[in-house]
């Protein structure tokens, strides 16, 4: 069991990584297809990952140690959140740790490491870049823990583990109001904590509607490779998440063999690939809200959060603790 | 003899030497030995405040010290908690103090500064030792009046000190009235001024009266925690006292407002019905959110942090809340827990702060500014200054691995399993609460961001940031104590553990243990753990292959120099960079609707065309709004009320004792048809 | 039909009906909000059809087939074509009295205080459908909020049929639904609102030139 949980350890941590390029790339395929354009291949951000990480390492001049840590720790702090999440296995042996809130908590670390980076440069296009995530990641905050409140009520544990191996046996939490809401609402704090349409651009390199891209744009080189494979890899691991919660099927458990453990590793590059090419189709409709509409959004997904806790009270199904 | 008592006398001795080598010695050593005594006092307090947390108690009685009444002091386990975090912030501060003071006669390294600062101290310690009505009044009253007249120290210097000198000491004083009619009323109902009288004496007061009580001390001890809508006087003080002073007052003072209400809701009153509850939570989620959004308004870094701590206050304020509703509804495991994760993120609170408020004291000492838009580049001037402040921002910010994120967790998970407990009231306030402390949470990320990027990061916005040079041997080793302070917190929580656990006792919640083994917090009652060790080194690890896996990969290993991306337009000057007014933009347009700001353009056009602009000016505040709309009116009719009274004084004396003689008569008159 | 399937189905109709209230405080765009009014209209008619179900009441499936043609079908085509105005502007609520976030954060209180109310009324008998009572509750609040608020008749119009919709759905859900003919009464007063604010929309466009309310002023004058 212990070999086990620690391969699936392995397992999740280097699917994150390896994966993460690979899910930027089948997204830009995606969109370029449904563009009517060839695309450049699934590969393309690991060729781009590779040519960066060869290159010399550049510091902007004026900066400070916190634009040299930035990268490693926004990479670091992913990678823990891959390792403790429930990706392949609810039963590994740090599965004790996953506590939603901790994993909230260390994604905003990543979030407050690069903007700290971004005003390190002292540059207009760093300043505005970090003030402006830092908005939306404050606005954010109040949707995903409500979401994990939610979450938590059938459960009665905040801990992912518990969370989803709870949906995995009893589905009919899933299909519940409360289930549905608390999805809606984690989407949206999804696409806004990743930077995606219609929150943030990201292939934009236009000053006025910048966010991420501007607080990043004094990287080069392999500084350059992390902050790109750290931002990836937070996208993967979110959609991971969010495929684990809402579709908790296929994730090994305890007591679970070898090759359910590569069954679930499957499972798992499926579910998340899916998620992708539907989000990449998605944002070839949606346009970019303007950066003031974001707030009504966000307005918007703290209601479906907040109507997710009512709601699993309200109607009675919530069960569990209740 | 006790423990506590030694080592509360050997403070209580300290602090008087204190006293006396401030105002005596000659100012080349003033500094020097008057800070020696206070730490000495400090350390003394944390002695006592350990032995307490221990599980030791001590209670004694001198009826000679006072006249009347006599003097009552008593130590539990919840008194010990806020003796040994005043103890340790005392200790920390007056070490910082003696490099902070130590340079010229005026301001803080006066004769009365230096005299007042052990007597300030002392108070803070032994506030929480009162077992009387009478003693407590006595020494909060003593507490009021010393942090006044340091608050008061640099008045010489800058006009804005007495205008803060004077709202302190009205709010102050209203809060005093306030509690003592509360607890006057309680004595008087209860029979006995000891809290012990009180303690057996509540269950006979009427609903209505112990209500009124509640409410009148209450209202005085929250306003000296700093809950919105009586925290006016706090952005104004903290940031002009000294910065030692106001670290006092932030990381100790504005503690026992907290203290004072578990006190008497708790323990005096024995516990009460949802309402007041209801109201403290209240208060509490208005105050987190109202002081964060406040401080990100703010680019003064010091009323910032004086705002942060109004929102960690409100944070401390919705725990405590909590736990008395859960009381009230029967769950005292819940009611246990959530009190025991105010308690401690009231500790933390006061690590991180004091060393906030020390390091922002080392940053006006050496730039002379508090304004962060006139800040920057400091991380190069002053690295270890910087680094200090990383670390306590890093606590306050309630990020994993910061010592400030265990508390609020535990808040979070007192809250969201309070679900549990039956009732509209908690169906309806729990989720709210926790959007609430998300929001601020968000809130507080967006502040110290700010306060530590535009602050210390980047270059120098001014002349006088140029010049900082880092703060001295002194300083610097009283900051090193508070950040020792939080790092044992972020990292072994569990240390408390069971000091935690007999504090809520002593407040009559005795719970399931909530941080045990150590290191852990580990909640048995739900299922829920935290090892912040585990987090520590799991970043770590992570953090040496996220920096060790590029560098095997990369094939040139020279570092190169470039310069910043300037489109083309020569290098960017500090100018151009973000400041904290324009950081702070993009919040203030969101909660535009909460904030109401004022701004005004005002366009001159050249005199020979009205098409022709000759000047724009643009001006924009945001205002305290509470304090626009709440006081404003109520000060105005204080005037017009002041203004109509001057005509009963026209300067006649034998008018003035007239008023005398005739109040006198009509007194007699009164007394005598009234017998 | 299994007690817990039904509970479940009952659930999420509610939920999309309560969905619906909110998205059309959240979308600015008219015809838009119309279509969603229909969708809530459909949900609306899937509360008696579940209830009819369950419990073998022929008589309310048949009220809602009545209630999915009015609520979802001519109720909004008659919006539309309220709609069909020469201006785009006036197709768009621009600038609501309260703003959109705040609009939605309101409604999260509303949502809260309809649970608040309504629960002693849950608490004398507590089935799948008497506990879904605060939905029908929360939709009224919101409608009457979107009459306060909103500037355009056309929103006057979606915010009164919000409401009605609410207490329609508390019928339901509290009693099984009300008899056919009141149903049927109910609905006829609802159809002549809707065909009276038609024509005083028209008018107003006439009159004034938009449909924007506050633009009725003038008339105290």
């Amino acid at each position: 069991m212990s070999a086990l949980g620690y391969a699936a350890i392995a397992a999740q941590a280097g699917a994150v990584v390896v994966g993460a390029p690979l899910l930027t790339g089948w997204m830009r395929q995606v969109r370029a297809r449904l563009e009517g354009r060839a695309g450049a291949g699934t590969a393309q951000p690991w060729r781009d990952l590779r040519k960066l990480l060869r290159k010399e390492p550049i510091t902007a001049a004026g900066t400070g140690p916190a634009f040299r840590v930035a990268p490693a720790l926004l990479v670091a702090s992913t990678l823990v959140v891959a390792a403790l999440i429930p990706l392949v296995s609810t039963a590994t042996p740090i599965s004790g740790h996953a506590d939603a809130i901790l994993v909230v908590g260390l994604l905003a670390l990543g979030t407050v490491t690069l903007a700290l980076a971004g005003l390190d440069t002292g540059t207009a296009f760093g300043g505005m870049g970090s003030s402006r995530e830092m908005t939306i990641s404050a606005l954010v905050e109040p949707t995903i823990l409500l979401a994990v409140f939610a979450l938590s009520i059938p459960a009665g544990s905040t801990n992912l583990a518990a969370i989803i191996s709870g949906a995995a046996e009893d589905p009919a939490r899933l299909a519940s109001p409360a289930g549905l809401l608390a999805t809606a609402a984690l989407a949206v704090a999804v696409l806004a904590e990743t930077g995606r349409i219609p929150v943030d651009n990201p292939s934009t390199h236009l000053e006025l509607t910048m966010v991420h891209e501007a607080m990043v744009l004094e990287y080069a080189g392999p500084d350059l490779a992390l902050v790109e494979l750290g931002a990836q890899m937070r996208l993967t691991v979110l959609l991971g998440l969010q495929a684990s919660l809402f579709v908790p099927w296929g994730i090994a458990t305890a007591g679970d063999s070898w090759g359910s453990l590569l069954l679930a590793l499957a499972v798992l590059a499926v579910k998340v690939a899916a998620l992708g090419a539907l989000l990449a189709a998605a944002e070839v409709f949606w346009a970019k809200l303007r950066l003031f509409r974001v707030p009504e959004l966000l307005a918007g997904s703290f209601l479906l959060a907040l109507l997710a806790v009512t709601a699993s009270y309200f109607l009675g199904t919530g069960g569990g603790i209740l | 003899m006790s423990p506590i008592g030694a080592a509360l006398g050997a403070a209580s001795a300290a602090a008087g030497a204190g006293a006396l080598a401030g105002l005596l010695l000659p100012l080349r050593v003033r500094p020097l030995a008057a800070g020696a005594c206070t730490t000495a006092a400090g350390a003394a307090g944390v002695v006592a405040g350990v032995a307490a947390l221990g599980g030791d108690s001590w209670s004694v009685r001198l009826p000679g010290l006072l006249p009347l009444a006599g003097t009552h002091l008593a130590v539990d386990a919840l008194s010990g908690l806020f003796i040994a975090v005043a103890g340790a912030v005392v200790a920390a501060v007056a070490v910082y103090g003696i490099g902070y003071s130590g340079h010229g006669a005026t301001g803080a390294g006066s004769r009365g500064v230096q005299a007042l600062l052990p007597l300030f101290a002392w108070s803070l310690l032994l506030v929480p030792a009162a077992a009387s009505v009478s003693t407590f009044l006595l020494l909060w009253e003593l507490m009021a009046l010393t942090s006044l007249l340091l608050v008061l120290a640099e008045h010489r210097l800058r006009a804005e000190v007495r205008g803060a000198g004077v709202w302190y000491a009205v709010m102050t004083h209203l809060g005093m009235v306030s509690v003592l009619a509360g607890l006057a009323w309680f004595a008087a109902d209860a029979g006995g001024e000891t809290f012990a009288a009180l303690r057996a004496g509540a269950d006979q007061l009427s609903p209505g009266v112990r209500g009124a009580v509640f409410v009148l001390v209450t209202a005085g001890f929250a306003s000296k925690a700093g809950a919105v809508p009586l925290h006016a006087w706090l952005p104004r003080a903290h940031p002009e006292a000294p910065s030692h002073v106001s670290a006092l007052m932030s990381a100790a003072m504005v503690n026992l407002g907290c203290y004072g209400i578990v006190r008497t809701g708790f323990d005096l009153l024995g516990g009460g019905p949802s309402w007041w509850w209801l109201a403290v939570l209240a208060t509490g989620a208005l105050s987190a959110v109202y002081g964060i959004l406040q401080a990100a308004m703010s680019s003064d870094l010091k009323r910032l942090l004086a705002y942060s701590t109004t929102e960690n206050m409100g944070l401390v304020l919705v725990g405590i809340g909590a736990a008395g509703l859960f009381a009230d509804r029967g769950r005292p495991e819940l009611a246990a827990l959530a009190l025991a994760a105010a308690l401690l993120h009231l500790v933390n609170h006061s690590a991180f702060k004091a060393l906030l408020f020390c390091a922002a004291g080392s940053v006006v000492h050496a730039t002379g500014e508090r304004d962060l838009d006139r800040l920057g580049g400091l991380r190069a001037k002053m690295p270890a200054t910087a680094g200090l402040f990383a670390l306590a921002a890093l606590g306050a910010v309630a990020l994993p691995p910061g010592n400030g994120f265990i508390s609020e967790w535990l808040l979070l998970q007192s809250l969201i399993h309070g679900l549990q407990v039956p009732g509209v009231a908690t169906a309806v306030v729990l989720p709210l609460a926790v959007a609430v402390i998300a929001l601020s949470a968000g809130l507080a990320a967006a502040v110290f961001v700010k306060a530590l990027g535009v602050g210390f990061f980047a270059r120098p916005r001014s002349e006088e940031a140029r010049r900082a040079r880092e703060a001295g041997p002194f300083m610097l080793a009283g900051m090193g104590l508070l950040a020792a302070c939080c790092v044992a917190l972020a990292v072994a929580p569990g240390a408390l553990g069971s000091g935690l656990d007999r504090a809520g006792t002593a407040a009559g919640l005795a719970g399931a243990p909530v941080l045990d083994d150590g290191t852990g917090v580990r909640l048995d009652a739900v299922s829920a753990k935290l090892v912040p060790v585990w987090v520590l080194a799991a970043l770590t690890v992570a953090l040496l292959a996220a920096v060790g896996v590029p560098r095997l990969l990369r094939r040139r290993r020279r570092r190169l120099r470039a310069r910043l991306w300037d489109c083309g337009g020569g290098a960017p000057t500090p100018r151009m960079a973000y400041t904290a007014t324009s950081f702070a933009e993009p919040l203030q347009r969101v909660f535009d609707d909460v904030l109401a700001p004022e701004q005004d353009v005002d366009v001159t056009h050249t005199r020979e065309s009205v098409y022709l602009v000759e000047r724009v000016r643009f001006q924009r505040r945001v205002p305290d709004r509470v304090e626009h709309r709440l006081y404003r009116p109520v000060l105005d009719w204080a005037e017009r009320a002041g203004e109509a009274a001057r005509r009963l004084a026209p300067g006649s004396v034998h008018r003035y004792l007239g008023y005398g003689f005739f109040g006198l008569v009509a007194l007699l008159l009164v007394l005598a048809v009234g017998w | 039909m299994t007690e817990a399937l039904y509970t479940q189905l009952l659930d999420l109709a509610c939920g999309a009906f309560l969905l619906a209230a909110v998205v059309v405080l959240w979308l600015r765009e008219l015809t838009v909000v119309v279509r969603v009014l229909a969708v809530q209209g459909v949900a609306l008619a899937a509360i008696p059809l579940l209830i009819g179900w369950y419990e073998d009441e022929a008589a309310l499936l048949g009220i809602s087939a009545g209630l999915a043609l009015l609520r979802g079908g001519l109720l909004p085509y008659l919006l539309n074509r309220a709609l069909t105005g020469p201006r785009d502007s006036e197709h768009r609520e621009t600038r609501p009295l309260v703003n959109v976030a705040a609009s939605l954060l309101t409604a999260a209180l509303l949502t809260l205080l309809a649970y608040a109310v309504t629960r002693p009324l849950v608490a004398l008998e507590a089935t799948p459908a008497t506990r879904a009572l605060p939905v029908g509750f929360a939709v009224v609040l919101i409608g009457f909020f979107v009459l306060v608020t909103r500037r355009r008749a056309p929103s006057q119009v979606v915010g009164f049929l919000l409401l009605d919709n609410g207490i329609t759905a508390i019928a339901f859900l509290a009693a099984s639904g009300v008899p056919v003919i009141v149903e049927l009464g109910v609905s006829f007063d609802v159809l002549l609102a809707v065909l009276v604010l038609h024509i005083l929309t028209t008018r107003m466009r006439a009159a004034f030139g938009g449909t924007d309310l506050d633009e009725l002023r003038e008339l105290h004058d």
